[in-house]
């Protein structure tokens, strides 16, 4: 076994924390109190070639491997949560799509500009009532002569509504399977298709300089050819780009428990009562053994996830359990950070307010903590 | 009537020849404490060895000026070469290649056997535009780049805030006490780079760090410059370290209590202090 990362996993790494250090660290607050999408921040991170990481270079990507990704997640999260989700949902749900179902036509027109950075592209497949009941799809989508005609709303959509947003794959029911259940088929919708309405940004408690939305579908009408893979294999394949999706969120939900240790440490060296820092006490030292011992379990789960992944091995299982864990452990770290900042940290002059805040939806995104709890037990055949 | 004067050679405005050479000194980490062994040099750690800072804006400004002009961006570094960190992350930023001279006899090698090892090279490259940066972190010399300059009889234009190539020439902005200077050499020619150029060096990009493995990295020795041992290393140093001294930074503050007189005071304490 050898945990040694490659001189490019390495150079990846300390490049995203340092560019996560000096230019997403010192606006992150600014851009949580004012809600607003950082687009050149964006832009940048594109020119860098971080918004097609792991994207192969023939289709305009950086062609990283899976973990150089995950390893890059984890050091943006580590700079702020709302870039990070926004470059994870546009790799991991966006572009991943294109590249594992697409045909080289639609790669080449679709994918080469997302992993460029140059659009952002956005997956929906959450609806105001199917979230983790994903098969309960109400959006439709049917075949009229040359095209399809759409008709839905999805929810909780991100990236769908930046400046730089090129469309959005949407998760539609075009008819029924042998089987009685929906046939479900991807389909590929460009910004600006007539009936295709892009709803105002959501209000949430974090991760507020993301682009979270609803989106209408009303009689949109998109070419017969824009079927994203097999048409009625959209269930499938879904379930395919969340399960390496779910590792990518395990990296993040890592990044911000190490912030979260981050700043913990930080302040109880400075911090003093009873004439000593606080970090001498047992109370507090407890509390970041405690972190830190969760960060790096955690941070192992995503790297043997990713490791199967890259291998070509199933590890369904592996990405279930590191959401699942890093979710839960980067919420606990958030927690115990307020509590060592005290009365600090419940303000917003201290990052961890804001840390606290941005963990608790990745208990839910991407698919709920019950959702992961029951997808291990499926994989232990527990009936 | 005489016929249209040929146009200056060699051709400089995108040139897909043009050789830019930047001269990167690789340095230990500026966040690790320094220490002298007994020989009175710096101990380096080949782990904790980064691009010197100052060279990171001579690699932006050499990127940038391939970016308009077109040709290569080589690296050039005389060192021990126990780590290729700083050159790949040069090539990852964007270089075409590297050039490492190392050789044992070069270890001790003062700043002027260091000029002449790096004239040697430069002269072998073939160079039209060499970029220097202003100094080193970690010995702060800042006289390698007229060393350089001096044993290739070629101008040095130093610390440019601005640099622009045109035609044959090489012409740059200083800055000076009030204003600026500029200067202008014909090519080839050498030219160091102030910090306060200020242009932002980039990051390595994520193709640039995938690829950086490809690129080429020669290693040349004293023998493939033609250049003799005797003329290099400790041994040639015309310059000794005899002794260091860390910086004392003991505060002197003087309190004064009482109204009356105080503004005299601290009037005489600044100009005592030659602060005004």
């Amino acid at each position: 076994m050898d945990f040694t990362l490659t001189d490019e996993q390495l150079s990846i790494q300390q490049t995203c924390r340092a560019f996560a250090e000096e230019a997403i660290k010192p606006i992150a607050r600014e851009i949580d109190e004012k809600s607003e999408f950082p687009l050149a921040l964006i832009k940048e991170m594109g020119k860098m070639g971080l918004m097609g990481l792991p994207i192969p270079e023939q289709y305009g990507g950086a062609g990283a491997d899976f973990l150089s990704y995950c390893l890059a997640l984890e050091e943006i999260a580590r700079g702020d949560a709302s870039v990070a989700i926004t470059m994870e949902a546009h790799i991991s749900l966006g572009s991943t799509p294109f590249y594992l179902y697409g045909t080289e036509e639609q790669k080449q027109k679709y994918l080469v500009p997302l992993a460029q950075g140059e659009q952002l592209w956005a997956f929906g497949l959450t609806e105001p009532g199917a979230g983790s009941d994903s098969g309960g799809t109400q959006t439709r989508a049917e075949r009229v002569g040359d095209e399809w005609v759409v008709n839905g709303a999805k929810m909780f959509i991100t990236n769908a509504g930046t400046p730089i947003s090129g469309g959005v794959t949407v998760t539609a029911v075009t008819g029924k399977r042998p089987d009685g259940r929906n046939a479900i088929t991807n389909l590929i919708i460009p910004t600006g298709t007539p009936g295709y309405v892009i709803g105002p940004p959501l209000k949430k408690m974090g991760w507020k300089a993301s682009d979270t939305r609803p989106l209408n579908f009303d009689d949109c009408r998109v070419p017969a050819e824009n079927v994203l893979g097999e048409e009625g294999n959209g269930f499938h394949q879904f379930m395919q780009i969340l399960d390496a999706g779910r590792v990518a969120i395990a990296a993040l939900c890592v990044g911000l428990a190490q912030a979260c240790l981050d700043e913990s440490l930080h302040y109880a060296k400075e911090r003093k009562q009873f004439g000593k820092p606080i970090s001498s006490f047992q109370a507090i030292q407890f509390k970041l053994a405690d972190m830190a011992m969760e960060v790096e379990l955690a941070r192992l789960m995503y790297y043997k996830a990713a490791w199967l992944h890259m291998q070509g091995q199933p590890f369904g299982k592996e990405a279930a359990m590191a959401k699942l864990f890093a979710s839960e452990a980067s919420k606990r770290a958030a927690d115990q950070a307020v509590q060592i900042h005290g009365g600090y940290g419940f303000m917003d002059d201290f990052p961890v307010s804001r840390y606290w805040r941005n963990v608790k939806v990745n208990e839910i995104g991407e698919g709920t903590s019950e959702v992961q709890r029951i997808l291990i037990a499926k994989y232990l055949d527990a009936r | 009537m005489h016929a249209p004067s040929p146009p200056a050679f060699p051709q400089i405005w995108r040139n897909p020849t043009l050789k830019i050479v930047v001269c990167m000194k690789e340095t230990p980490s500026t966040e690790v404490p320094k220490s002298l062994g007994a020989d009175m040099r710096l101990v380096r750690n080949p782990s904790d060895t980064i691009i010197n800072p100052f060279d990171e804006y001579t690699i932006e400004e050499g990127l940038r000026q391939q970016e308009k002009l077109g040709g290569d961006v080589i690296i050039l570094t005389m060192g021990p070469g126990t780590t290729n960190d700083p050159m790949r992350r040069a090539l990852a930023m964007g270089a075409t290649s590297g050039v490492l001279v190392s050789d044992p006899a070069l270890a001790g090698s003062d700043a002027v056997a260091t000029g002449r090892v790096l004239a040697a090279a430069l002269k072998k490259l073939e160079a039209d535009l060499v970029l220097f940066g202003q100094s080193s972190a970690d010995a702060y010399g800042g006289i390698v780049p007229s060393i350089t300059a001096e044993f290739m009889g070629m101008p040095l234009l130093s610390y440019a805030t601005k640099v622009e190539v045109a035609g044959n020439n090489v012409t740059i902005e200083r800055e000076a006490e009030v204003g600026y200077t500029t200067a202008t050499a014909p090519l080839p020619a050498l030219v160091s780079v102030a910090k306060a150029i200020n242009n932002n060096p980039r990051y390595p990009s994520m193709k640039g760090i995938m690829t950086a493995k490809k690129k080429p990295i020669e290693t040349w020795t004293l023998a493939d410059l033609g250049l003799d041992a005797a003329q290099v290393g400790a041994g040639a140093a015309k310059e000794r370290v005899t002794g260091a001294t860390p910086v004392s930074t003991q505060r002197r503050r003087e309190i004064y209590n009482g109204s009356a007189g105080a503004a005299q005071r601290i009037f005489e304490f600044l100009v005592e202090n030659k602060i005004i």
